[in-house]
C-alpha cells in the first residue's frame, strides 16, 4: 500500500504535479457546487471550446498560452452571459452558435501553423507531469482569486440560483451575478486546461459537484464533500497512471486517470446513495432489530 | 399605465393606488395581466405609458421595501437550501454586500417563521415541506424583509386551509401595521376576507374600488366571459383551470 499511494511522489515532477491536481481540485470542487446549483454545465463545456481561439492567437503570436486562454476565457464568459439574455433567442441555440464560431476560429488561426499538432494534443489532454513551479503558482493564484470572490458573494449567488425572480425583485442585478458566475467557471476552466486538457476539465467541473449532492441536502457540506473527492480522485488518479506506466507497462495518460477516478468515485456513491434510500424507505418492521432487547 | 409585450398589449391604460394598510385584490382570468402589474410595480418591465411611483420613489430605487411572494411551485423543489436559509434571504438587502448573516439576522428570520407556524421546520430542506407549507416560508421571507408594500401572485392557489388562514392572519396583522398589500388572485373569498379594494382585469381596467362594488357578476362576466357563471341564488362563481 505505501508502495502504490507514496512512491510515486518521491519525484519532484510527481510532487510538482500532485500540488497542481490537488489545488486544481479544490478549486473546481467548489466552483462545481455552484456550477451545479445554477445548472451551469453546458455552460462550463462551452467555455472549454471558447478558450481556444485565444491559445491559438498565443501559440502564433509566441506569447504564454495561458493568458491567451484567461483573455478568451474571460471575454466569451461575457458573450456567453449576454447571449442567454437576448430576447427571443433560444439559450441553449445562442451558446452552441457562440461555440462553434469560437472553436472554428481557433481552428483556423492554428492550422495556419504546421507545428501544431504536438501542442494541440497537450490542449486536449493536458500534461500535468510537466508542469513547473510557476504554473503552479498560476494554479494557486487563480484558486485564491476565485474562492476569495465566491466567499464575498455566496449569499447573493445562492439567492439567484434558487429564486431569479425574487432576486430581481429586490433588486439585485441578477445579470451581474450571473457574469461573476461564468467569469469564475472560465478562470477554473483556464486553470484545468493546462493539467488535464480541454476534454476533461469539464468533468472536474461537474463531477465533484454531483458526487456531494448525493452526500448532502446543504450546501455547505457539499463544498466540503466536493473538495474532498476531488482531492482525493486527483491523487489517486495519479498515483493510479504512475503505478501502471512504471511497473505495469500500461500508459495511463495521468489527467484522464483522475478523470476515471471522478467518474468511478461517483458510480459508487451514486450506488450507495441508492442503497440507502431504499433502505430508509423500507417499513421499520422489516429492519432487522438493532437493539430487539431495548 | 400601459405595458406592451412585443406587439401585444398587456395592460392597457390601468391604473390603481394602494394606501398604507390597504390591500388591493386584482381579479382577472389567466393572461388578464395581474402578474404583468406586479412586475410593473416592481420596475421589473419598461412601461409602454403612464408612470409607476412606490413609496414616494421610483420603483426601482424603492425594491428594498418591497416584498414579493410568488407561488411556491414555482421553486425547485429539489434545491439544496434549509426552510431557515430561505426566509433569511428576507434579510440579504438589510445585510448588504460581502457580508454575513448574523445573529440578529437568525433571529429575526425565526421570528417571522415562528409567525406562519413553521418555527420547527427551520432545519428542513424547503422541498421537503408541503406545499401550503412552503408558501408560508416564502411569506416569512416577506415579513424578514420588512417590506411596507408586499406584492402576492396568486399566493392561495391550491393551499389547505390551515394555510389559508394563517395567511388571511398574517396579510391582518402587517395591514394592521401599515404594510400596503397588492394580491394577485382567482380566490373570490379570500380577496373578500383580506382585501378592501379590489381591481377586476383583463388588460385593461374593468372595475376598481371598494370590493364589494367592484366585484358584482356584471363586472366579472365582464372580464371572465363565459367562465363567469350565475347561480340560481344570484350569485356569480368563476370557473378556473389554472
Amino acid at each position: 500500500m505505501f508502495r502504490l499511494l507514496v512512491e510515486p511522489f518521491r519525484d519532484a515532477y510527481m510532487q510538482r504535479a500532485l500540488v497542481e491536481i490537488v489545488v486544481l481540485s479544490a478549486l473546481a470542487g467548489v466552483v462545481s457546487v455552484y456550477v451545479l446549483l445554477r445548472r451551469l454545465a453546458f455552460v462550463g463545456d462551452a467555455l472549454t471550446h471558447t478558450i481556444f481561439p485565444g491559445i491559438a492567437v498565443a501559440f502564433v503570436a509566441g506569447q504564454s498560452l495561458f493568458v491567451g486562454a484567461l483573455v478568451a476565457g474571460l471575454l466569451s464568459a461575457l458573450l456567453l452571459t449576454a447571449a442567454t439574455r437576448i430576447r427571443g433567442i433560444d439559450h441553449d441555440a445562442a451558446l452552441g452558435v457562440l461555440v462553434g464560431a469560437f472553436f472554428s476560429l481557433g481552428v483556423v488561426i492554428v492550422s495556419t501553423q504546421s507545428s501544431y499538432t504536438a501542442d494541440l494534443t497537450a490542449l486536449l489532454f493536458g500534461r500535468i507531469l510537466t508542469v513547473d513551479t510557476a504554473e503552479i503558482v498560476e494554479t494557486t493564484g487563480i484558486a485564491v482569486g476565485v474562492l476569495v470572490v465566491l466567499g464575498l458573494t455566496h449569499k447573493e449567488l445562492v439567492l439567484r440560483a434558487f429564486d431569479p425572480v425574487t432576486a430581481e425583485a429586490m433588486g439585485y442585478r441578477t445579470l451581474l451575478l450571473d457574469l461573476v458566475v461564468n467569469g469564475l467557471v472560465a478562470l477554473v476552466v483556464v486553470a484545468g486546461v493546462r493539467a488535464v486538457g480541454t476534454v476533461l476539465v469539464i468533468a472536474l467541473l461537474v463531477v465533484p459537484g454531483a458526487i456531494a449532492r448525493l452526500v448532502s441536502e446543504r450546501i455547505g457540506p457539499m463544498i466540503v464533500v466536493a473538495v474532498g473527492a476531488a482531492g482525493l480522485c486527483g491523487y489517486l488518479g495519479l498515483a493510479a497512471s504512475y503505478e501502471a506506466s512504471l511497473n505495469h507497462g500500461v500508459r495511463l495518460g495521468s489527467g484522464s486517470t483522475v478523470v476515471v477516478a471522478l467518474t468511478l468515485a461517483f458510480v459508487l456513491t451514486a450506488a450507495l446513495a441508492t442503497l440507502v434510500r431504499r433502505w430508509r424507505r423500507r417499513p421499520a418492521a422489516s429492519r432487522p432489530a438493532i437493539a430487539a432487547s431495548a | 399605465m400601459s405595458v406592451r409585450y412585443g406587439r401585444d398589449l398587456a395592460l392597457d391604460d390601468v391604473s390603481l393606488s394602494v394606501a398604507r394598510g390597504e390591500a388591493v385584490a386584482l381579479i382577472g382570468p389567466n393572461g388578464a395581466g395581474k402578474s404583468t402589474l406586479l412586475k410593473a410595480i416592481l420596475g421589473l418591465l419598461p412601461l409602454t405609458e403612464g408612470r409607476v411611483e412606490v413609496l414616494g420613489q421610483r420603483p426601482e430605487d424603492a425594491r428594498e421595501r418591497v416584498g414579493y411572494v410568488q407561488q411556491a411551485d414555482t421553486l425547485d423543489a429539489e434545491f439544496p437550501i434549509s426552510v431557515l436559509r430561505v426566509v433569511l434571504m428576507g434579510r440579504y438587502r438589510a445585510i448588504g454586500w460581502f457580508r454575513r448573516a448574523g445573529a440578529d439576522d437568525r433571529r429575526q428570520a425565526m421570528e417571522a417563521l415562528a409567525e406562519v407556524g413553521l418555527a420547527d421546520r427551520a432545519k428542513d430542506r424547503f422541498g421537503t415541506l408541503s406545499g401550503g407549507q412552503r408558501q408560508r416560508v416564502l411569506l416569512a421571507r416577506a415579513i424578514a424583509q420588512h417590506a411596507q408594500l408586499l406584492l402576492l401572485d396568486e399566493p392561495f392557489n391550491g393551499l389547505d386551509a390551515t394555510t389559508t388562514e394563517i395567511l388571511i392572519e398574517v396579510l391582518g396583522r402587517l395591514r394592521a401595521d401599515g404594510v400596503g398589500v397588492v394580491m394577485s388572485t382567482h380566490d373570490l373569498a379570500v380577496a373578500h376576507l383580506t382585501c378592501g379594494d379590489a381591481c377586476v382585469l383583463n388588460r385593461r381596467r374593468v372595475a376598481y374600488g371598494p370590493i364589494g362594488e367592484a366585484i358584482t357578476p356584471g363586472t366579472l362576466a365582464e372580464a371572465y366571459g363565459s367562465r363567469a357563471v350565475q347561480l340560481a341564488s344570484g350569485a356569480t362563481v368563476v370557473t378556473t383551470t389554472g
